[in-house]
């Protein structure tokens, strides 16, 4: 796919596969155009050329709500959480797409309770149970975090994908998030992880599709994109560890 | 309530409790759009307006029962008020509150303009109530705003209420968990527009004549006052601003025609100290005296 912005190339004939059942990792430096390619995967920009597809169904012009009913989730690089509503409000309006009470139900009998079970398991998936009551806008950032993986989960996706999940998180956080990141990928769900930081990436990630400028620069195992002198160049040689 | 007709006996008076029941309906339309959408809707007036004039007409000129043409009427206010959130809902912020506020004017000049049907300034006399007395009224119109308050409530205690809501706190991740953003406020907007509609069908008996005036922009802006001043998301908060604002006006009428300038007070002072409006008010002493 290619998209640009004005003059702004930000993708530029990018072609990605992402195995399915995998833990996929899209890694760049600052403007490699990961963002930028995850908005069109996940149907938030249309490209200007090129294809997409979902195992075998198109995905170019379908918007970006209806790419959640084929089971596609994301979570934001600012988090977007619903700030004045509970934590648990948040992940109920996750199971939107799954809701199908006719109507007259929501009129006469209001609220039926269907996914609060559900909804209070990911919370505790999270780590956030006993936070459940509470005012999503109150709590730290790295919950914040978790709370936004655990609204997306409720949809119940089949490729979950996150936009640089662990800005922002310290160690104990980033640690969290990594064995979570590895039991929603044991679960049969495709994990696609937009990152920065390398320490996720290569102690989660299976195979590793390296951008540089709105290119595809390189694509391999954690061990190969080590290794590999354009990557290495790419990103000045400080970021490996 | 059942019992204000009876504590209250000078007409006057009920006829402000029928006021009241009237501008509790209208608040909770715009709330439904307002304070539970998160839109920023001006043009509520209008559809007040729309389901006076449409119910208004189909009796007076076409001879049509009361009910049936009520019916109309608020079909009416509904389907323009889809229509305009046809228009309107991928417009953002104050895009859309000018785009709504346009739809206002123009609902507005056609009503005076379009002397032919409505009558324009020269207005429509001599409307009967569908009931006879004010006191039956009252219990009308307040057991309608008691019947939509409760079907309002479950509606937003149910999933589309979460569905509403997510929408107002954050559009483009709403859009992330499969919410059609655009289907969703279109019918918050219809809806909204329908009971406002339906409140509309009650006032021109109520007042006995229908002019143009009584739908004027400005209509819109007291809505507002009355939703945010009780405490906009809230179903509770419409009620007690519609009931706050339709009293004080009236009790201090000895200062002169003092309505519109006592809204934009309460609303430049709720918009300033207590956004929450009377029910933020009222939980924030609950806390402190806890």
């Amino acid at each position: 796919m290619s998209k640009s912005f004005g003059g702004v190339r930000a993708v530029q004939n990018v072609s990605i596969e992402v195995p399915e059942n995998s833990i996929y990792a899209l890694i760049g430096p600052n403007g490699a155009g990961k963002s930028t390619l995850l908005n069109l995967l996940s149907g938030i920009y249309q490209p200007d050329a090129g294809s997409l597809y979902l195992e075998n169904k198109p995905l170019i012009g379908l918007p970006a709500h209806r790419r959640v009913r084929l089971g596609i989730a994301r979570t934001f690089q600012k988090i977007r959480l619903f700030k004045q509503l509970t934590l648990l409000e948040n992940v109920l309006a996750g199971f939107h797409i799954h809701q199908d009470a006719p109507f007259w139900k929501s009129l006469f009998y209001g609220d039926t309770g269907r996914f609060r079970d559900e909804a209070r398991e990911l919370l505790e998936f999270v780590g956030l149970a006993d936070h459940a009551g509470e005012r999503a806008g109150a709590l730290p950032y790295g919950q914040q975090r978790m709370l936004e993986i655990a609204r997306a989960l409720a949809t119940r996706p089949r490729l979950f994908m996150l936009d640089e999940p662990a800005a922002g998180l310290n160690a104990a956080e980033v640690e969290f998030l990594l064995k979570r990141l590895e039991q929603i990928g044991g679960r049969g769900v495709t994990v696609v992880v937009v990152e920065h930081n390398m320490d996720l990436v290569m102690n989660v990630a299976q195979r590793v599709f390296v951008m540089d400028h709105g290119e595809p620069l390189f694509e391999g195992t954690p061990r190969e994109v080590q290794a590999n002198p354009a990557v290495i160049e790419a990103y000045l040689g400080g970021e490996f560890q | 309530m059942a019992a204000l007709p009876w504590l209250i006996t000078t007409p006057y008076w009920r006829g402000i409790l029928v006021l009241c029941a009237m501008n509790v309906l209208l608040a909770l339309s715009l709330n439904l759009v307002l304070g539970y959408t998160g839109q920023l809707n001006l043009g509520q007036s209008a559809f007040f307006g729309i389901g006076a004039y449409v119910s208004t007409i189909l009796v007076k000129t076409y001879g049509w029962n009361f009910w049936l043409a009520s019916l109309a009427a608020v079909g009416a206010a509904g389907l323009l008020g889809l229509a305009l959130a046809a228009f309107a809902v991928r417009l953002r912020g104050h895009y859309l509150a000018i785009a709504s506020l346009g739809f206002a004017v123009i609902t507005y000049q056609v009503l005076i303009n379009w002397e032919n049907v409505t009558q324009g300034v020269r207005g429509i006399y001599g409307i009967l109530p569908p009931v006879g007395s004010t006191t039956a009224l009252f219990y009308l119109v307040a057991g309608i705003a008691v019947l939509v308050y409760v079907l309002l409530d479950n509606l937003v205690r149910s999933p589309i209420g979460d569905t509403l809501r997510a929408i107002r706190e954050d559009e483009i991740s709403a859009a992330s968990l499969g919410i059609n953003g655009a289907i969703w406020k279109a019918f918050a907007f219809g809806l909204g527009a329908a009971i406002a509609g339906l409140a509309g069908c009650f006032y021109p008996g109520f007042v006995g004549t229908l002019v143009p005036d009584a739908f004027n922009i400005v209509e819109s802006f007291t809505m507002m006052a009355m939703v945010i001043v009780g405490g906009m998301g809230t179903m509770i908060g419409p009620v007690i601003g519609a009931v706050v604002l339709t009293f004080l006006p009236e009790l201090l009428r000895g200062f002169g025609e003092l309505r519109l300038m006592i809204y934009g007070l309460a609303l430049m002072l709720v918009v300033l100290f207590m956004p929450g409006g009377m029910v933020q008010a009222w939980n924030t002493l609950r806390k402190r005296l806890a």
